[in-house]
């Protein structure tokens, strides 16, 4: 990384800051699982997120979509390559300013929901409004303003265990959107789902992207997921196996 | 409330913990207590001594029995820097045997009242008045001697099978008179004569003998110089002033209260450490969780102030649980200790602010640790532990 290819890439990220939002290149990640022993889960996996689209990421287990996410979304490092976001390098940032990202540009929707459970519908939206910095009072009311986003207007009050998964489920999106990121990153977020609940998260997250303009990223083993995507891309041994870019669409990435 | 809602999570280990901290702090308060009494007890001795000289039988003269001869009333307004002397005598209020006892036992003290308008320790009357020296029969009684002796004003008491009319009753002062029934010097020469042993009972006659003299020098003149000056020109007596009274009570109390607060601190620590190990627990339970408040945009400082808070308030909680435990304790104590006349605890709101301040601040200390390794978690790791 000489100022050299720093420089190409601030010209690059110029060029294509309008479209690019999350833009990756050459990640490398191993994990440690004993002394000499460990895996390689990430092995320069490239990958252009474009913004206002909503991309899926399949592949087999191992296949290193979960650490793509995880770095992508500022939870990790990578060990190598870099990361950048809305025109900024993020790969190198650490502490204090890793955290500020994390909070004002990504928002994430697990598998198993991910609610504190001691907390109500609306207190788990507004705790990550409270942590970015808002009032306490102005965090709740954000965060019934999303649950009415999410058609959970009536059920605010109720703790996780009171909620269905579906209904977990929005409020976990609704908490992933209250500081209005650029990117929501789903980690399997129907994984825990039937499919009728399933088709239905499915449904609210394209509508929040079409009337929003939020990006979604959505790792996800469910092909019928996959399907109401914009483009699929496919992960295997670490790397980008398919961009889900068809012929049809610009291979420069730059849509219409 | 977030708080609260996240201590008694695990209701049975919340309680257990907090009423840990509230057993120590109830030590704490309930020997503490006993500290403050004695302590009180003895800056009032200090004030009582301020300013004046206390003659005493010297301690050499054997034959003494404790008693000085009044004659040397007179010996001791002709030193030179003496403005009064009063004669002073002091006996136990009853003869039961007492083996155990906290501060003075309640007495029975006589004075001419020769001193009195030069006294600076100033005692007020919640009830009544103060007694003049030439009402014999009559009596003022100590606030803490009210209810043994069932005494109020215009009624009479019984003390040593003679009953005394009373017309005043002490106001508090956390010293030395609030176990004291004040009656005039003669009235107290009588019962100081009946305990003197039978074989010099006869010999010696009842007004002849005091306990000591409280001698009031002259302005400007310094109790540590006339005090000298005493012993010097007087056969058989010691003097003691204000200073030599701090030194030789002050500094043992010293280390007798510092033992009491140490033993209190320690099973306060005990406490402190089963903080230490449920907030350990609570967040290797909460290490999943800790991972979502990460990925959702909360700093290592914020994490590390939610355990804090959280471990403070359990201090705190505990703290208020032993305050209420131990002011509960120290007032039976002090209501059973009444029929005797023995107030042997008191509960001084410096005693239980430092006490709760304790606890809160125990609980910050017990719960660094384990916030500090909450907030050092791997958001990812954490999010994959089950």
């Amino acid at each position: 990384m000489s100022d050299m290819t720093d420089a190409a890439m601030n010209a690059h990220v110029s060029a294509e800051q309008a479209t690019t939002i999350l833009h990756a290149e050459g990640l490398c990640k191993r994990y440690k699982l004993g002394k000499e022993n460990f895996v390689d889960a990430l092995r320069g996996a490239t990958l252009d997120i474009r913004r206002g689209e909503m991309a899926a990421i399949m592949g087999p287990s191992g296949s290193g979509k979960s650490t793509f996410m995880h770095i992508a979304g500022c939870l990790d490092a990578p060990d190598d390559g870099e990361v950048w976001m809305d025109g900024r390098r993020i790969d190198t940032l650490r502490g204090a300013d890793l955290v500020r990202v994390r909070r004002e540009s990504i928002g994430f929707i697990f598998q198993g929901f991910n609610l504190i459970p001691t907390l109500s519908a609306e207190e788990n939206v507004a705790l990550a409004a409270e942590y970015a910095g808002l009032s306490r009072r102005d965090s709740l009311e954000r965060g019934r303003e999303l649950l009415g986003v999410v058609g959970l207007g009536d059920r605010m009050r109720h703790v996780p265990s009171e909620l269905s998964g579906g209904q977990q489920q929005r409020v976990a999106i609704a908490r992933a959107l209250v500081n209005d990121p650029a990117i929501v990153m789903g980690d399997e977020p129907t994984g825990d789902l039937d499919t009728a609940t399933s088709a239905e998260i499915v449904t609210m997250m394209r509508e929040i992207n079409t009337s929003r303009g939020t990006t979604f990223v959505i790792v996800t083993h469910n092909p019928e997921v996959a399907v109401a995507c914009d483009r699929t891309i496919v992960m295997r041994d670490g790397v980008v196996a398919d961009s889900g870019e068809d012929a049809g669409a610009q291979s420069d990435g730059n849509p219409s | 409330m977030r708080t609260l809602r996240n201590i008694f999570r695990r209701r049975m280990r919340a309680f257990l913990t907090i009423s840990g901290i509230a057993i120590g702090v109830f030590a704490l308060v309930v020997m503490g207590s006993i500290a403050e009494k004695l302590t009180l007890l003895v800056d009032g001795g200090v004030d009582y001594y301020q300013g004046k000289v206390v003659i005493v039988p010297s301690a050499d003269s054997a034959t003494s029995l404790g008693m000085l001869p009044i004659d040397k009333q007179r010996d001791i307004e002709r030193v030179h820097g003496v403005r009064a002397v009063s004669a002073e005598i002091s006996a136990r209020l009853s003869t039961e045997t007492v083996t155990v006892s906290f501060g003075p036992l309640p007495s029975v003290t006589g004075s001419d009242g020769k001193g009195d308008p030069y006294e600076t320790f100033k005692i007020t009357y919640s009830a009544g008045r103060a007694l003049r020296p030439t009402e014999n029969g009559k009596v003022v009684v100590g606030s803490d001697l009210v209810k043994k002796l069932d005494a109020k004003v215009g009624g009479t008491v019984l003390i040593r099978k003679k009953r005394y009319e009373v017309v005043g009753i002490m106001g508090k002062t956390l010293t030395a008179p609030d176990s004291a029934v004040y009656m005039t010097l003669s009235d107290a020469q009588q019962i100081a004569a009946d305990d003197l042993p039978e074989l010099v009972r006869d010999s010696v006659s009842a007004n002849k003998i005091v306990s000591d003299f409280a001698v009031y020098p002259e302005p400007g003149v310094l109790p540590s110089v006339l005090a000298a000056s005493i012993k010097r020109k007087v056969e058989g007596v010691d003097a003691y002033t204000a200073a030599d009274f701090e030194k030789q009570i002050k500094a043992p109390l010293q280390i007798f209260t510092t033992i009491i607060y140490a033993i209190g601190a320690i099973s306060l620590l005990v406490g402190g450490l089963s903080v230490i190990n449920t907030m350990t627990m609570s967040v290797s339970e909460r290490t999943r969780e800790i991972g979502i408040r990460k990925a959702i945009g909360a700093s290592d400082a914020q994490i590390m102030g939610q355990f804090v808070l959280e471990s403070a308030v359990i201090g705190l909680l505990g703290g208020l649980g032993g305050i209420v435990l131990g002011t509960a304790v120290a007032g039976i104590g002090n209501a059973a200790g009444a029929a005797s006349g023995q107030a042997v605890f008191l509960v001084t709101t410096r005693l239980m602010i430092s006490s709760v301040a304790f606890a809160v601040f125990l609980g910050v200390v017990s719960g660094f640790y384990p916030a500090w390794h909450a907030a050092r978690l791997n958001p990812v790791a954490a999010l994959r532990y089950e």
